[in-house]
């Protein structure tokens, strides 16, 4: 997986979803980083991702992220590339 | 007399009639009923999965393709009603429009109103137009489709969905207490999150965590709900009015 390009991608669809062209993530990038990203955000967000590559998460999955680090690494074994 | 010659003619209308649960009721409702009950079934834009049934019971159905959203066209609506249908026995409202998981800081103010007219405001003007007769005829069923969201606390982000339920519920115990002395009956079933078409806007993984949450482990289907509406809807529950049957797995 190209990890640079994905985080650019995933950065853009925090940006886009949260309205705040500022934002920046690294892999320890959390939900305490960004004020808005609660639950209901977190779905959102993740409904995207989705979208964006295709995928169909569970919540299995999903359940043990704690930062976008945890996300790119899902990513990969999910097979973006 | 026999039976059949005693046998009261039922006359059905089914509001969001084509939704899962709908088309599940007329189904198992048309199995039991005699030949000369009736039933209307209305949607909005999606009527064309009643036409099976519409088939297999020739003359037994009318399908009345409105939007509920539409006050305007209420009042057609239940002139076309009258006109078609034989004075009615059983009325059930199950329409609204799909939950949208929302901040309240994004309430949709236009939208809400859309779903109170949807699920509120026909259900009143409805019940007005008929339930004067059904209490003169002195019998009467009549079921609204609510949620468990209304039961206990409601999950975050739904305050559109909750507000317009319990405003349905509201309607259903005060017309439950008026028209009690008249053999007319008005009671709610209130699911936990339910499989069907109505979520294709729910993110999976929401639906996920419902079913994971759920004491069942597993979320409730039309086949959970449908039966329990249907004995509510009975002679058999003469007794019971006003209430809300949770149909929830054990989770509310």
């Amino acid at each position: 997986m190209d990890r640079a390009r994905v985080m650019a991608e995933v950065q853009e669809i925090f940006r886009q979803n949260f309205d705040d062209d500022t934002i920046v993530l690294t892999d320890a990038t959390s939900a305490a980083d960004i004020e808005d990203w609660d639950s209901l955000e977190q779905i959102n967000l993740l409904t995207t991702i989705e979208k964006k590559y295709g995928l169909k998460f569970n919540l299995a999955d999903v359940r043990g992220l704690a930062n976008i680090g945890d996300m790119l690494d899902l990513l990969a074994r999910l097979g973006v590339e | 007399m026999d039976e059949q010659s005693t046998r009261r003619q039922n006359s059905w209308l089914i509001t969001g009639a084509s939704s899962d649960v709908g088309l599940l009721l007329l189904r198992r409702l048309l199995a039991k009923a005699g030949e000369a009950d009736r039933f209307v079934a209305q949607g909005f834009g999606d009527l064309a999965g009643i036409a099976p049934l519409v088939q297999e019971y020739p003359g037994r159905i009318q399908t009345l393709d409105v939007n509920l959203a539409d006050a305007a066209a209420l009042p057609a609506f239940l002139r076309m009603v009258e006109q078609t249908a034989p004075p009615l026995t059983h009325f059930v409202h199950l329409p609204a429009l799909p939950v949208v998981n929302t901040k309240f800081k994004n309430f949709d103010e236009a939208r809400f109103t859309m779903d109170m007219q949807v699920q509120v405001h026909s259900a009143a003007a409805i019940c007005r137009r008929f339930l004067p007769a059904m209490a003169k005829a002195r019998y009467g069923r009549v079921l609204f489709m609510l949620t468990s969201y209304i039961l206990g606390t409601p999950p975050r982000n739904t305050a559109a969905y909750v507000a317009a339920k319990q405003a349905l519920y509201g309607l259903a115990k005060a017309l439950a207490a008026d028209y009690a002395p008249s053999g007319v009956t008005v009671n709610c079933v209130a699911p936990s999150m339910m499989e069907t078409k109505f979520l294709a806007d729910t993110p999976q993984l929401i639906v996920q965590a419902a079913a994971e949450a759920n004491p069942m482990g597993r979320n409730a289907t039309p086949a959970d709900v449908v039966p329990a509406m249907e004995f509510l809807l009975s002679d058999e529950a003469a007794f019971i009015t006003g209430v809300v049957l949770p149909i929830t797995g054990g989770s509310a």
